[in-house]
């Protein structure tokens, strides 16, 4: 038997007039999987979030939260997930303890279990000393990180996470980060929107590309940066760097072109391994001494430039079969 | 299922009661205007107290029960956090009639206190309190309701749900027997005048106060009772409406 999905979005589409926000999009994710929304701004992560929390209506398609379809069963699928939006949209007024009761309240947790509850998560999030303190008092990191608490006073099993590092210092960033990372540790499944493919890189299991409404790719990070074949090379740096030299490493089989990046040369290719063999072969025939010698992967952004800049390379990854759950 | 959803309602109407009620645009428009108003209608006027407590007494519960929902839901558009009652699991109704109770409370507290120093200050006593007692909670219930109709405008400024809230509201006051007695109008203000929920509130106060109400207090409950399940019907419609939209 096949385990439920956290998520499962089949053709959501919105629609505001004219404007199509979000365009027929499917995607899966699995229970306790970090899945990350990637996109530029206005590519649609908000509104899809939107959808998949109920707080806005699709015009076209269906989502279901462990099983439970958003529309028709919501009160059900809604209390089984906690949203953080990409504002900290905190009660300013109330205390911290009082915004964790308050949403305890409004999610049926009974008075002792929120109350222990609220009192955990202020400890875990470092802001039990300042309980009793309204949150309009509190930095714009204090302020996300009662709005993540506020999203897990219901025991929830998905947590939607809609940019949650954008505008923050540095260290409220790492704080964050590490908490979710914790949390899915925990078994907790994430959904994660944001616009920064570092953060996407480095904590997502698998990533959405999202573009113009539409799904570009999903795969696992590093799946998607391999699919990016042409963006590969193998990079060399010499004690001394001889007359022809940049010529003759061109005429290697596997290299497809060579570019001169300071004091190194970049070889572009799309098979790392044999161009890194042969380098090392023409660097001992010639007898050179060589500084270091990398292959270079493409990033993240690589792959995203190239997924959201020109849609036909989308297609691209989707015959290489690197499409793991887009439908 | 029903009582747990009148749990959460209740967290709402407490939570709007500690962060509304003394907002400026509540104070202006729930206290300060029905107090003004009643001051202009009565000073240098000499009119008996029969006269004027059943006008403190509704137009204090007209204004100010319908204030809290106008400040509260657009202030909760522009902060977000009437997104947090979109993405719980509790109704949208539960949420509407959460709102709709700290609108109650609120525009039966100030009533309370303003008739209150109305009947000692004025020595008019209350002879039917059945009636008077009636009058101003089933109002405040009407009135809180047709805010948060006004309401689900979409917009995060208080101002302009309020401006067109009061395009209603005042010319309410003027067909609904506060300032010409209703057996002074021409019968099609009196046709009118049935028709606005604030002559059944007036109405019933007199009733209250011992005075007998001019379509009989049947007709005046009847109608308070079908204006507010309308309200809170059709605020309801357009509160989904919106949300389909956003």
């Amino acid at each position: 038997m096949t385990e439920m999905k956290a998520i499962e979005a089949k053709g959501l589409t919105k629609r505001y007039g004219d404007f199509l926000a979000v365009d027929h999009i499917s995607f899966e994710v699995e229970q306790g999987e970090l899945f990350g929304f990637l996109g530029p701004n206005g590519a649609g992560k908000t509104t899809t979030i939107r959808m998949l929390t109920g707080v806005s209506t699709p015009t076209q398609g269906e989502a279901s939260i462990m099983g439970h379809n958003i529309v028709k069963e919501s009160v059900k699928a809604k209390s089984l997930m906690g949203i953080v939006p990409d504002i900290s949209n905190v009660y300013s007024e109330l205390s911290a303890w009082e915004n964790l009761t308050f949403t305890g309240k409004l999610y049926g947790v009974p008075k002792a279990k929120r109350e222990e509850k609220a009192e955990d998560l202020l400890k875990r999030f470092g802001l039990h000393d300042r309980r009793a303190d309204k949150v309009e008092e509190f930095s714009r990191g204090m302020k996300r990180r009662v709005c993540i608490a506020m999203a897990l006073v219901n025991d929830s099993r998905l947590l939607f996470l809609d940019e949650p590092t954008a505008g923050l210092d540095v260290k409220s960033v790492r704080v964050i980060r590490k908490l979710v990372r914790d949390l899915n540790e925990e078994g907790l499944t994430v959904f994660l929107t944001t616009h920064n493919i570092e953060e996407a890189s480095r904590m997502c299991d698998r990533i959405a590309i999202i573009n113009r409404g539409k799904i570009a790719a999903v795969d696992t990070p590093e799946r998607l940066k391999s699919a990016m074949k042409t963006s590969q090379a193998v990079e060399v740096a010499f004690t001394e760097v001889k007359a022809r030299l940049q010529k003759r490493l061109d005429a290697l089989p596997s290299v497809r072109e060579v570019q001169k990046r300071g004091d190194k040369i970049r070889l572009l290719t799309e098979e790392p391994s044999k161009t890194l063999k042969e380098v090392w072969h023409f660097i001992e025939e010639n007898d050179l001494d060589p500084i270091t010698l990398n292959t270079i992967g493409p990033s993240l952004e690589d792959v995203f430039l190239q997924l959201t800049g020109v849609e036909m390379e989308a297609e691209i990854i989707h015959k290489r079969g690197g499409r793991r759950g887009a439908r | 299922m029903l009582l747990d959803e009148l749990r959460r309602s209740w967290a709402i109407t407490i939570k709007d009661m500690k962060i509304y009620y003394l907002r400026p645009p509540a104070l202006m428009f729930g206290v300060l205007f029905p107090v003004a108003l009643f001051f202009t209608f009565s000073i240098g006027r000499s009119m008996p107290p029969e006269r004027l407590l059943p006008v403190l007494a509704a137009q204090t519960v007209f204004w100010s029960a319908s204030s809290i929902g106008p400040t509260a839901i657009p202030l909760e558009r522009r902060t977000r956090t009437f997104e947090r009652f979109l993405s719980a699991p509790i109704s949208l109704i539960s949420v509407l009639w959460g709102k709709m109770m700290a609108g109650f409370l609120f525009g039966l507290g100030i009533t309370t206190l303003a008739t209150g120093i109305g009947v000692v200050w004025a020595s008019q006593p209350v002879l039917n309190p059945l009636a008077f007692a009636i009058g101003i909670m089933l109002s405040a219930m009407v009135y809180s309701a047709m805010g948060i109709l006004f309401a689900s405008i979409p917009t995060g400024s208080p101002g302009e749900v309020i401006i067109p809230l009061n395009f209603v509201r005042i010319p309410l006051m003027f067909v609904s027997g506060m300032f010409i007695p209703l057996d002074q109008m021409p019968k099609i203000g009196v046709y009118a005048a049935f028709l606005s929920p604030l002559s059944h509130t007036l109405d019933l106060i007199r009733l209250g106060i011992g005075r007998p109400s001019y379509f009989g207090s049947l007709s005046n409950i009847g109608v308070l009772i079908v204006w507010l399940l309308a309200f809170l019907f059709v605020g309801q419609i357009f509160h989904k409406i919106i949300m389909k939209r956003e």
